[in-house]
């Protein structure tokens, strides 16, 4: 039986579907479920911690369901939300200690002790958390989970907020675990660290899973070359045979086409005579971010989306 | 149910590095016992401080309380409870803990008012009165502490959490028994002050300072407790965030 089953999960906020029929098994591995912000990856994984009580359906956490045994089911995870929580006025060691002893774990000194030297947090253990990074925050957090050995561990937006080096620690720690076996069910919508550190990759859109396979099989399901254009104006014409649009991702538009070099030529010739005025073309591979433009449509809305969200947290601070 | 000794540990933890905490904690009600007891010229009975004493402990136990709740609303406005309600330790526990801490925090603040009143000249140094004021006290702790953390679970946000706490802060104080006699108060008020569970701790001690044992406001209060609790545990079992 896989470590995570679900069935016709869905749930419904008053009239929004935020998650709907999501039918996913996931084993030993890194699972990434990627989307724009307001997707429903949340939703989902407080559905799986049983957080939230599905509207439908159900999930099965190592064979215990989340709606019927959720007991049992807290037994077998650690879940670290996407917001950070860890007691600033704390060392780093309590911080850990305390989460040993609510588990329950026999020695929770000494593994706190072992935790804190996997996640690199050692020599900095009895310092207060108020003089930690955010990375060494999350670092901690990922300690905290770790101390009772959990079987699957689930992590929400784990590398949000981070600066390149402790974005890259993070992941480095999490593919670790998952080579002890452990299966890591981890929220992002970071295309490029998925692409690297996860084993499957599901696409959540608005609450509807699009896609789900390798990094590399999704890649090679456009199979097409990717032509990029910086442009200004607005083109009304019609696009050369054998090119579709993806969408634009910031001032970039993004095509796709079987020949990428004669597409490019093509393109901006067809710019070029609507009066545009074309800046540059450029011709690559796709990536894991034009699997997901095809799949979901343009992203300029997640800035408005994250705008928002960091105007409620400001508001909450206060 | 020791998970609920290591959510009070925490607590207790880091209340004690707040240094602002403590001193306002344990200075304040002190300094309001002297206003009250000495300065103010009210005469309703012989020994105003006698009278007035056991008001302030339980005064200084709903504010404790009140303030207490505030405790779980920022643990869940900063993402600690949907940690701890995804553990698998049991999460009436949670509640417990926090129980726990408020009222023994309450408890610390009215032993340093037991003892400025004592000092002053208030007749308190009786074992068995000192024993039955900490039970009521704890008590009526446990009452209200739990009231107040299941409301900060349920309510959205810190805004209607104060707001909450405003609104019933004042009516309890001023329709207790608290500040005067049931003799001295108009008949509404008598009225509104016997239904006010401030009041039952407060006549409780006052009985024990007369040295009858106050069986039925006891049992009142701990009926009150127990009917809370539950309510309390069955709220905390279910909740979703
Ligand atoms: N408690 C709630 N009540 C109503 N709507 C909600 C609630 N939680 C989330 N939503 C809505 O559900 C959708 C999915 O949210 P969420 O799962 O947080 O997305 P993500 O984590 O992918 O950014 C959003 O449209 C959000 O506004
Ligand atoms: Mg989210």
């Amino acid at each position: 039986m896989a470590a995570i089953e679900i069935s016709g999960l869905t749930k419904q906020f008053g009239t929004l579907i935020a998650v709907r029929e999501m039918n996913l098994s996931i084993d030993r591995e890194i699972f990434g479920l990627l989307g724009p912000n307001g997707s429903g990856k949340t939703t989902t994984v407080k559905m799986l911690t049983t957080l939230l009580t599905p509207t439908e359906g159900d999930a099965h956490i190592c064979g215990y369901s989340v709606t019927k045994d959720p007991q049992k089911v807290r037994e077998q995870i650690s879940y670290v939300p996407q917001d950070m929580a860890v007691d600033p006025k704390l060392t780093g060691r309590e911080n850990v200690i305390f989460y040993g002893k609510l588990y329950g774990i026999p020695k929770p000194r000494e593994t706190a002790d072992e935790a804190l030297l996997m996640l690199e947090l050692a020599d900095r253990a009895d310092d207060l958390v108020k003089t930690y990074s955010g990375g060494m925050r999350r670092r901690l957090e990922l300690a905290q989970a770790l101390v009772h050995d959990p079987e699957v561990l689930f992590l929400d937006e784990p590398t949000i907020g981070l600066d390149v080096g402790g974005r890259r620690r993070i992941w480095d720690h999490i593919i670790e675990l998952k080579k002890k076996g452990m299966t890591v069910f981890v929220t992002t919508h970071y295309m490029d660290e998925a692409d690297h550190a996860c084993d499957r990759i599901g696409i959540i859109d608005k609450g509807r899973v699009v896609a789900m396979n390798t990094p590399t099989a999704l890649k090679t399901e456009i199979c097409q070359d990717i032509v990029a254009i910086r442009a200004d104006g607005t083109f009304k014409g019609i696009f050369p045979e054998g090119v579709s649009y993806l969408g634009r991702s910031g001032d970039e538009l993004r095509f796709k086409a079987v020949n990428g070099e004669e597409a490019g030529v093509a393109l901006s010739r067809a710019f070029t005579d609507d009066g545009m005025n074309v800046r540059s073309v450029s011709i690559r591979q796709p990536t894991l971010d034009d699997v997901f433009l095809a799949l979901v449509g343009e992203q300029d809305e997640t800035m408005a989306f994250d705008f928002q969200r960091f105007r409620t947290m400001l508001r909450r601070r206060r | 149910m020791r998970e609920t000794l290591y959510y009070m540990e925490r607590d207790f933890r880091r209340w004690s590095r707040g240094k602002i905490n403590v001193i306002s904690a344990l200075i304040l009600p002190a300094a309001w016992l002297i206003f009250v007891g000495l300065a103010l010229p009210i005469r309703f009975t012989d020994n105003y401080l006698d009278f007035i004493t056991p008001g302030i402990l339980v005064l200084t136990m709903l504010g404790a309380s009140l303030q207490g709740g505030a405790l779980l609303m920022f643990d869940k406005i900063l993402g600690f409870l949907q940690k701890f309600l995804a553990m698998p330790a049991p999460r009436e526990t949670i509640l417990f803990g926090k129980i726990l801490f408020i009222t023994c925090r309450g408890l610390i603040q009215t032993t340093i008012i037991l003892v400025m009143a004592i000092l002053l000249g208030a007749h308190f140094l009786d074992p068995l009165l000192l024993l039955q004021t900490y039970l009521v006290l704890f008590i009526f702790g446990v009452l209200l502490s739990s009231v107040m953390t299941t409301v900060a679970l349920s309510l959205e946000d810190h805004d209607s959490y104060a707001a909450f706490n405003s609104m019933i802060a004042m009516p309890l104080f001023f329709t207790s028994s608290a500040l005067m006699p049931y003799d001295q108060m108009p008949g509404w008020l008598e009225v509104l002050a016997r239904l006010n569970p401030v009041s039952y701790a407060i006549d409780a001690i006052r009985s024990m300072q007369e040295g009858i044992f106050p069986a039925t406001t006891i049992a009142g209060l701990l009926i009150g407790a127990v009917i809370v609790l539950s309510v309390s545990v069955y709220v905390f079992r279910r909740a979703t965030v």
